[in-house]
């Protein structure tokens, strides 16, 4: 309601809202902790008056009134505060006398949210809770028919490949007459990223890449990281940890220079160029870094001035044709290293896929594919962008594979599968789920935010404010009130933890299928699928 | 002992191998017929030498010549004796529950798997995956596996209890006698080894050197297992040097967690930092401070900081109000009990706190109280207005000299003359009437302000303003002769000229003003019917008057909704008058208003109540005017800097409105004369959100007097000093601090201050503000 008393089209109630808070009289201590720490102040200290009628039985005297007043907390019921469920107040509360609720139906405030004629934009990932990829289930259990391995027992080196492979006969040639061979890098299967340092906060990013250097330099595991666009801090730049980093360029070039100013100094090649033409979450759409994310830091490795809104426009300003963008990006950026290093470029998983990779096929500087579906991740986009753009990235993988099959390349151009993976949990699963699609290797994002850092987003559409700067994790947040909540130390463990034990499950998938060394790309004879059209349509065994 | 003499069973006849099957049902018959020496001459059968149970408690000897096949003593029974005169093939002892099982030469993979009981002696080497999945049963012994030479790949895996001895002697592998990745899994039980291995399961196993125990353990049953073997010469070998034997020993669960390389404190600090430099990543390009903190946090770590800002902003009745009386200060005087002070207050802001406040004023101040939006009624001001009528009148500034000419003595007049005087200056009304007061005296009906409160007010200004009396209207000669002689000129001089519409017939009707004046010299006259054209205040001023003074029916017609409002509508309705909108007159006749509608209403009398227009005759070309009003700027100034105007003469509004500007102008004369410029900050009004009225009695209290009215005024915007938030703070940041004479504040320690606003939240009169903090780097 209106402090006038009086309604307009958008005064909500509580029950409006898409969380109501639950506040209990009864355990709240009023110690502040929650209205200390809520991200978006929807709650607040309320006065509130209680009158008890006081009556004596058999109304032998004259019925009386006490007013009183008590303080509560109360949740704000306007738009610009409306709760978002991330349930801080409940992990701060000494007596858990407070804890957000999902509303049992539809909420209203999505009706009203386009306050001034701005739809909705936030973080996050689609609110859409299943995932395809769970549905694939492992069917080739080979006990007696193959030498089945033991996951706890046998040795695996569960490694990919990520640059041009030639054919043997087409490498020894070059081989002979000292010609160029293109760089192949041996790595791990799962990816992280590509997230961008400032849609990230420093000490999430520098907690992933301080955990990507003890699993290359402790645990003897490849894994990779790439940065997305926001340029690299130049420290990285010029240490050996940059063999561990895959540097992306996007269409706004952020932190470019950095890294040409950078060249000289450099200790390491990086593992990969990645060019970003689409990412997965919002398709056909750019990326905004809104100013008060720019800080002094951000601005400095980025090399913009401080406040100033970031965009990152949708399409790259120098491409003009397919044939002609992505052999010119591919050209100057293994240029840059001496074709060195692997470039490949990165595609939002879309209807025209196929037509990108059959230019990459033509092009013999180009690394790998790697594309991302409409479950992937973002800082920052539209909600419309979020929740019904985008290409479902398990069929686009498994028509780029067969396509790559039909032309007797698919041992030579990689692709490389993001968005969605792991989204519920299941990040081994997915991941080979992928790749016996016919995926090299698997990218993820929100799920390393959730596991390494204890990200409170769901497809419930709980938190997911990571475009305003309040993460209440610190994880996308560039204000060190918040991201100094984050110990990149612990962040770093926990990103241990979480690929140690991806790996040791993706070891129990492959291992009935004999596979120690080569993982199973492509191998769909080994997944099985109940929904018959969906079998029919990868090419894949329909189960029951 | 045996009762029968040596068997001999062999594994062929003539020429043709029998089966497995068969060979073993005639050694399970053998021993059940009391043979307990059996000599097999194998031909690859399986499992030779296992489940020998019918032997009971006896010891049964089984020797087997030949080739031996896959799981030699599998099953094996305690009791049971083997000895595989030469090599053995894969699984020896497979699932052995007892059986001792003597190899002379090497076995081949799997030896001893899931042996649970026995013991094994090789006296050569052995294949992969020896001592795997083997069991100690805590209702026997340990089960034993001695090896003369070296192991093959896979060694002990998920081995679970026994003990393996590995001599090394002469084995096939050398450097490397514990084969590829030994003891992955293992998880009980101990080896035995001597010699150069390639590493181990650190995850699972430990190496150690064996005990006083362990060692004596092994010298008493090396001798043992060379004798079973027949190598007795190597016992001086295998047991001189006690260095050369190491033990490796299943790690306990809680040995195995945490088991990795290197913690990332140490990493981070060992690896990361030294490689990128101090402060990591980007230690270069930022100062700030990265160390994890808590999610509550204090200092300059708060997200959010309260602010007290007492009287910061305007309470709503003050900033509502025209005139700008501070209405909120007031009631707290008289919460505080300075009744007299409070009443006092007003005059320095009006000359009419009892006649305007407590009587002719709407009361804006009412409208804008807070308490208004929690459906509550407002404190009522004129009962604090009528309350000032004992006002005591504030001693004026010291005398200036300077001297302003006011022309008009009404409302505006008199406000702009009374600032001036209190600021010392001489101001000097000039105005026709002898009576001042303009609109006030002459044309408010006496039913709207009793005779007595005005007369008070008159006089106590009468007693400090001079006014000189015009004999006529004022020309503009004479208007050139004032802006001479004066410092400063006010034009106040109201509207006076009725408006009147030339219907037809229009010179049949009275202007309400003259009607009004008429009537409160008791002049005026009317007929039975009177129609009054026009139903703003005015009209209804009119139709009182008009009923008062006999008429028995009265219309108010007008074009559209009638704008009248507040106590001159309720008087005009009291008083039984009809208002009837939209109406369009036609004509006036001598007995109707005819409208265009052709609708008839009968009127003996026709009062036009349209609107008045300021008389502007005296005014010179040069001060500008437009649509017959006199231009001014937000000080009152007309385009003559030394000329100001103020009230009705410049827009028509209420009296306060006109009391007000007269103090707005007052002070830019004062600017003006003393020749400087000064800002008066106007405060914001504050945001009625930000006082709690949920401390207040949700019931529509009446208000009788001005003690329950200073109670129930919410102090928007200005401590009462309560002390709610010192005490409601969970952190105890806030406390009172006094400052010079009765002077205090309310601060926050911010060392102790986690930002959670519950000031704010609680704080009765909206004092505190929870902002966020200053934006860090």
């Amino acid at each position: 309601m209106e402090p006038d008393g009086q309604l307009k089209p958008s005064s909500l109630s509580t029950k409006d809202l898409p969380w109501q808070l639950l506040w209990s009289k009864e355990k709240c201590t009023l110690c502040g902790r929650c209205t200390a720490v809520c991200p978006v102040q929807a709650i607040e200290l309320g006065v509130h008056r209680k009158r008890v009628l006081q009556i004596a039985l058999g109304l032998t005297e004259k019925p009386g009134n006490v007013f009183g007043v008590y303080h509560g907390i109360r949740q704000r019921t306007d738009v610009a505060h409306a709760c978002i469920g991330c349930g801080m107040c409940d992990m701060v509360c000494p007596n858990h006398a407070i804890m957000p609720i999902h509303n049992d139906e539809p909420d209203k405030l999505r009706f009203h949210i386009n306050q001034g004629g701005i739809p909705r934009r936030r973080g996050g990932r689609r609110n859409a809770t299943g995932s395809f990829l769970d549905e694939i289930k492992f069917v080739r259990i080979s006990m007696l028919t193959d030498p089945a391995l033991d996951a706890g027992r046998h040795e695996f080196e569960l490694r990919t490949l990520l640059g041009r492979i030639l054919p043997p006969e087409e490498a020894l040639r070059i081989t002979r007459e000292g010609g160029w061979l293109p760089p192949v890098r041996e790595i791990y299967p799962l990816i992280l990223g590509s997230m961008s340092f400032g849609a990230l906060s420093p000490t999430m990013w520098e907690g992933l890449q301080m955990g990507v250097a003890f699993l290359n330099e402790e645990m003897g595991m490849p894994v990779r990281f790439a940065t997305g666009e926001g340029g690299c801090p130049p420290r990285l730049l010029r240490s050996r940890f940059l063999k561990y980093v895959i540097l992306q360029i996007a269409s706004g070039y952020f932190g470019w220079d950095e890294i040409i100013h950078a060249l000289p100094e450099m200790k390491e090649d990086p593992c990969a160029i990645e060019i970003k033409y689409g990412q997965g979450a919002k398709p056909g759409d750019g990326g905004l870094l809104m100013w008060y994310k720019v800080n002094k830091l951000i601005a400095a490795i980025r090399g913009v001035p401080m406040g100033v809104n970031l965009p990152s426009p949708p399409t790259h300003q120098t491409k003009y044709s397919i044939e002609e963008a992505v052999a010119k990006m591919i050209q100057s950026m293994s240029m840059a290293w001496g074709f060195r290093v692997p470039v490949y470029p990165k595609i939002s998983a879309t209807s025209t896929a196929l037509a990108v990779l059959n230019n990459l096929t033509r092009n013999p500087y180009a690394a790998a594919l790697a594309m991302d579906g409409e479950d992937g991740g973002t800082g920052a986009a539209y909600n419309v962008s979020m929740n019904h753009m985008g290409h479902p990235i398990a069929g686009i993988v498994r028509d780029a594979y067969l396509n790559l099959v039909k032309l007797g390349k698919q041992n030579e151009i990689p692709i490389f599968a993001g968005g969605g993976v792991g989204k519920n949990g299941n990040l081994a699963a997915n991941a080979a789920a992928m790749i016996m699609l016919g995926a090299s290797g698997v990218q993820v994002g929100k799920t390393i935010m959730q596991a390494a850092a204890g990200c409170l987003g769901s497809e419930a559409d709980r938190c997911n404010i990571c475009n305003i700067g309040l993460c209440p994790k610190g994880i996308t947040s560039q204000d060190p009130r918040l991201y100094r909540r984050l110990d990149p130390e612990k962040v770093a463990e926990r990103l241990v933890d979480v690929v140690v034990g991806f790996d040791t499950e993706l070891k129990k998938i492959v291992a009935p299928l004999g596979r120690s060394t080569s993982l199973p790309i492509g191998m769909s004879d080994a997944i099985g699928i109940t929904d018959r059209n969906a079998a029919e349509r990868l090419g894949i065994r329909y189960v029951l | 002992m045996s009762l029968k003499p040596t068997i001999m069973i062999p594994g062929s006849e003539k020429g043709v191998r029998v089966d497995s099957r068969v060979l073993d049902e005639r050694i399970q018959k053998a021993v059940a017929e009391g043979h307990r020496n059996i000599e097999i001459i194998a031909q690859g059968q399986h499992g030779l030498g296992g489940r020998l149970w019918r032997a009971g408690n006896e010891p049964v000897s089984i020797r087997i010549l030949g080739t031996s096949g896959q799981r030699v003593g599998a099953m094996g029974f305690p009791g049971t004796r083997i000895d595989v005169v030469g090599p053995a093939s894969d699984d020896v002892g497979w699932l052995n529950a007892g059986a001792q099982i003597i190899v002379r030469g090497n076995a081949t993979n799997g030896v001893a798997n899931a042996m649970a009981q026995g013991k094994i002696y090789v006296a050569g080497d052995i294949g992969a995956r020896g001592m795997t999945m083997t069991k100690h049963n805590p209702r026997f012994e340990p089960p034993e596996l001695w090896v003369m030479g070296g192991v093959g790949d896979s060694f002990a895996e998920f081995m679970a209890g026994g003990v393996a001895v590995i001599c090394g002697h002469k084995a096939q592998q050398a450097d490397n006698i514990l084969g590829y990745h030994p003891c992955i899994g293992m998880v009980g039980g101990k080896i035995f080894f001597r010699g150069l291995h390639q590493g181990f399961s650190e995850k699972d196993a430990r190496l150690t050197v064996p005990d006083d125990d362990e060692w004596g353990w092994l010298t008493i049953h090396m001798a043992e297992y060379l004798e079973a073997i027949g190598r007795t010469e190597l016992l001086p070998e295998l047991t001189e040097d006690r260095a050369a034997w190491r033990l490796l020993a299943a790690k306990k669960p809680h040995e195995k967690a945490g088991a990795q390389a290197r913690n990332i404190g140490r990493f981070r600090a060992e690896v990361w930092d030294r490689e990128l430099g101090t402060g990591g990543m980007i230690g270069d390009l930022t100062a700030q401070d990265r160390g994890a903190i808590a999610v509550i946090t204090t200092g300059s770590m708060r997200r959010f900081v309260p602010f007290w800002e007492n009287e910061k902003y305007l309470p709503p009745c003050q900033a509502h109000c025209p005139t700008g009386i501070p209405v909120r200060k007031r009631w707290e005087l008289i919460r505080k009990g300075q009744m007299q002070e409070a009443v006092d207050l007003a005059l320095a802001y009006t000359p009419f706190p009892a006649t305007v406040c407590g009587y002719l004023c709407p009361n804006l101040c009412m409208e804008g109280c807070t308490r208004q939006k929690a459906d509550l009624p407002s404190v009522d001001t004129a009962l604090l207005g009528r309350a000032s009528l004992q006002a005591v009148v504030p001693a004026p500034a010291p005398s200036t000299g300077w001297k302003i000419a006011v022309i008009g003595g009404g409302a505006a007049g008199l406000s702009v003359a009374w600032q001036l005087r209190m600021q010392g200056h001489e101001p000097v009304i000039h105005d026709v009437r002898k009576r001042l007061g303009g609109k006030i005296t002459a044309t408010i009906p006496r039913n709207r302000i009793p005779d007595e409160v005005l007369e008070h007010e008159l006089k106590r200004m009468e007693g400090e303003i001079l006014h000189k009396q015009l004999k006529h209207a004022l020309t503009e000669e004479e208007f050139g002769k004032l802006h001479e002689k004066f410092d400063a000129v006010v034009i106040a001089v109201g509207a006076q000229k009725a408006r009147i519409i030339p219907f037809p017939g229009h010179e049949r009707a009275v202007a309400a003003l003259d009607f009004l004046r008429e009537s409160k010299l008791d002049q005026a006259k009317v007929g039975k019917n009177v129609v009054i054209i026009g139903a703003g205040n005015v009209g209804c001023d009119a139709a009182a008057e008009a009923a008062r003074l006999g008429a028995e029916s009265i219309t108010l017609i007008d074009i559209q909704a009638p704008a009248s409002f507040g106590v001159e509508r309720k008087h005009a309705e009291a008083a039984g008058a009809k208002f009837l909108w939209p109406r369009f007159t036609k004509v006036i006749t001598e007995t109707a208003v005819e409208l265009k509608d052709g609708e008839v209403l009968p009127a003996d009398t026709v009062i036009m109540a349209v609107g008045d227009q300021p008389d502007l005759g005296f005014l010179p070309e040069e001060i500008k005017t437009e649509k017959g009003f006199v231009v001014v700027d937000e000080k009152y100034r007309s385009s003559d800097p030394k000329v100001f105007a103020i009230g009705d003469a410049v827009r028509l509004g209420l009296l306060t409105e006109a009391i007000g500007a007269g103090r707005v102008a007052a002070r830019a004369i004062d600017d003006l004369l003393r020749g400087r410029e000064e800002i008066y900050d106007q405060l914001p009004a504050i945001d009625p959100e930000r006082v709690k009225l949920e401390y207040y009695d949700p019931r529509p209290p009446r208000f009788e007097d001005p003690l329950s009215c200073a109670a129930g005024c919410a102090s928007c915007g200005a401590c009462r000093d309560c002390g709610l938030c010192e005490t409601l703070c969970p952190q105890n940041a806030i406390s009172r601090k006094e400052g010079e004479e009765g002077a205090y504040e309310y601060v926050v320690d911010a060392d102790r201050c986690i930002g959670c606003g519950f000031c704010a939240g609680a704080c009765p009169c909206g004092i505190w503000r929870l902002a966020e903090n200053d934006p860090l780097e």
